[in-house]
């Protein structure tokens, strides 16, 4: 009797800490280490607090969910979007922290660091950035957002039928800036409209009442800014105030706080990912519901991307983990390539042989603060 | 028309490089204390005056706030932070890096309680209308320019005619002996910082109508201080100010004939003339070694 007593409170203990086994033998191993190199501190901080609250609550799924045999974590570095900072980050990250998995962003940072990154084989994940030549940077390069000249090319026709097909560019001297100005010379024509004046701008520069009046000149139908963070809300504004009337059209950097809570930004078009957040799947309803709840907001495409982002590592660590293979940058490569469709927030992500993420875009315009689906 | 529409837009900016760079002049030339954070008094009165427009506040009262966080930044940097080390070291260097270590912590703090973005203050003042065919003016130009001539025609007036300002120019000149004469050079010193720094404030206000304002803005205010008081003369008021409102209209007008990008190393460009061809600045004395 006491022995069947003795077996049966063996039973009970082991039931009673059956579900803290997982989570205990998680705490117990060190961890995985998802490095960010993102800016934190600068004109362009804005973006950094963004990327990480997506990233941040993908972390705190798969933790939550027990997927992984040990915990991930976020080691931040601060790059203030600058090549050389992030240069500095990423070495670190590899070297030092032994970083398993690290999200980029900014054009111009993931250029300089994807070498980096190359030669150590620790994949980079970019949700922010959207210079073209992004796509191929490297075999454990991958993007999780449509690049630039997707982006444009689900714009002009757009504009073109709004009879918008003279078009001024002002765009920042970087990668980005180049690479947009190298679309739009050659989409433009190809579409039925014509770039009348591109001004370029450093990234550092404040005053643009003087661009304003040389965009006026060129007498144009609409002008894009390509530029991103504190820099895009200051040309709107300084366009706007110094007699630019006509209509203003962007792409996905725009879509953050700052930008639609400048008055001057009303009427601003731009594109951006498409994700139902309420009629999709169980992960997008999740990844809503919890966000709105953690930051009383709704998100936003950039949360959308870097919770995609830690997301698929959680998946396709587990399925390493399910192979007993290590979790590295290689082996992450060759899970990706073997799988390619994977459920993340906004539906299925499907990637290409260069690591791409496909994903539907719209076009939306600023009204009342408020993005609208215009296209 | 577009050189008269850029020369007009050059002149509202330079005159608020004038008044930032006038205030860094002063204390740099009473004080030789190299104040990097003086880009911080600016990012300061600039939130202070966007936070009470937020709030409701009347301009003027917001106007008032602006002056005294950015005056109480000064003097409190200087009691605090610069003389203690002023006391037990005293070495250029060194003051110099712990100014440029508040100016960072002055940037993260704003950062974390005003928010990483831009921001401004909407105002009807900084929307131009079209005065001449295809030139544009603001209101705010008429408020820059005669605030920056009233500011500039007061403090000339408090250092020729006022004993507390004849005694700021006494201390830049021969600081022993104004001691000698029994005057306090901490006190004057204060003096220096307050209203070197309640000068930025005016600037601070029409930057965040007109530019806009982020966390990290001091970095450029402090640039263009510099390069103006190098230009202007190292210890005149007078050259700074002039100097600022040239790096000004020299940065608007350069896109007469340069591209847009170019703008700023219009600036820079004058600067390292300025280095090669007249070192001691427009007003500066030639020193014979």
């Amino acid at each position: 009797m006491s022995g069947m007593n003795s077996g049966r409170r063996a039973l009970l203990g082991g039931l009673a800490v059956a579900p803290f086994v997982g989570s205990a033998r998680a705490q117990s191993a060190a961890p995985y280490i998802v490095g960010t190199l993102f800016p934190m501190s600068g004109p362009n901080a804005e973006y950094g607090s963004v990327f990480t609250a997506g990233a941040a609550l993908a972390i705190q799924h798969i933790n939550a969910d027990g997927i992984l045999r040990r915990p991930v974590r976020i080691q931040a570095e601060d790059t203030q979007a600058l090549p050389q900072q992030a240069v500095v980050a990423m070495n670190k990250l590899v070297s030092v922290d032994h970083a398993h998995y690290v999200l980029s962003a900014f054009t111009a940072v993931s250029k300089a660091v994807a070498p980096v990154g190359d030669r150590a084989r620790t994949v980079m994940v970019n949700g922010g950035a959207v210079g073209p030549d992004l796509s191929g940077l490297s075999p454990y390069f991958w993007n999780v957002i449509p690049l630039a000249h997707l982006e444009t090319q689900a714009l002009l026709p757009f504009m073109i039928q709004r009879g918008l097909k003279r078009v001024a560019l002002v765009y920042v001297d970087d990668p980005l800036g180049d690479a947009i100005l190298g679309i739009l010379r050659t989409s433009l024509p190809a579409a039925g409209g014509s770039l009348v004046g591109n001004f370029s701008v450093p990234r550092t520069a404040q005053q643009f009442a003087p661009v304003a009046a040389r965009i006026r000149q060129t007498r144009p139908d609409a002008v894009y800014i390509a530029s991103f963070g504190a820099q895009q809300s200051q040309i709107i504004k300084q366009l706007r105030d110094n007699g630019v009337s006509q209509p203003l059209v962007s792409y996905s950097a725009m879509n953050i706080d700052s930008v639609r809570n400048t008055p001057e930004a009303e009427g601003l078009i731009f594109t951006t990912q498409s994700t139902d957040f309420e009629g999709g799947d169980a992960v997008t309803r999740r990844f809503a519901t919890d966000f709105k709840a953690q930051h009383n907001a709704d998100p936003g495409t950039y949360q959308v991307n870097y919770y995609n982002a830690v997301r698929l590592f959680g998946l396709l660590a587990q399925s390493l983990e399910r192979e007993n293979a290590e979790v590295n940058g290689e082996n992450l490569r060759r899970v990706l390539l073997a799988q390619r469709e994977f459920d993340l927030v906004g539906g299925k992500g499907r990637f290409d042989d260069l690591g791409n993420m496909s994903a539907a875009l719209q076009i939306t315009e600023i009204r009342g603060g408020r993005l609208v689906k215009i296209g | 028309m577009l050189f008269l529409q850029l020369l007009l837009q050059g002149l509202q900016v330079g005159a608020l490089y004038a008044l930032t760079a006038a205030g860094f002049a002063l204390i740099f030339g009473a004080t030789r204390i190299f104040h990097f954070a003086h880009g911080s008094a600016f990012t300061l009165a600039g939130y202070t005056f966007l936070f009470t427009s937020q709030a409701g506040w009347p301009w003027y009262l917001g106007g008032l706030a602006s002056v005294g966080v950015a005056t109480l930044f000064g003097i409190g940097i200087y009691w605090f932070v610069y003389r203690p080390i002023q006391r037990h070291e005293g070495s250029f260097f060194t003051v110099f890096v712990a100014a440029f270590g508040v100016g960072i912590v002055v940037q993260n703090l704003v950062g974390m309680f005003a928010g990483r973005g831009f921001a401004s203050v909407d105002t009807p003042l900084s929307r131009a209308t079209e005065v001449l065919p295809d030139v544009y003016l603001a209101q705010v130009f008429w408020v820059a320019i005669g605030l920056s001539l009233v500011l500039f025609l007061l403090l000339t007036l408090f250092l020729t005619r006022h004993h507390a300002g004849v005694a700021l120019r006494a201390l830049h000149q021969n600081p022993d002996l104004l001691r000698a004469y029994g005057l306090s050079s901490t006190k004057l010193s204060l003096l220096a910082f307050a209203v070197g720094s309640a000068l930025v404030a005016p600037a601070a206000m029409l930057t965040a109508m007109t530019s806009g304002l982020n966390e990290a803005i001091g970095h450029h205010v402090m640039l263009i201080s510099m390069a103006a008081t190098i230009v202007g003369g190292v210890g005149s008021l007078r050259g700074a100010a002039l100097a600022g409102l040239m790096l000004g209209v020299a940065e608007a007008v350069a896109l007469s004939f340069v591209d847009t990008q170019w703008a700023e190393a219009v600036s820079f460009l004058v600067l390292f003339a300025f280095i090669i061809f007249r070192p001691s600045g427009i007003f500066g004395i030639a020193q014979a070694r």
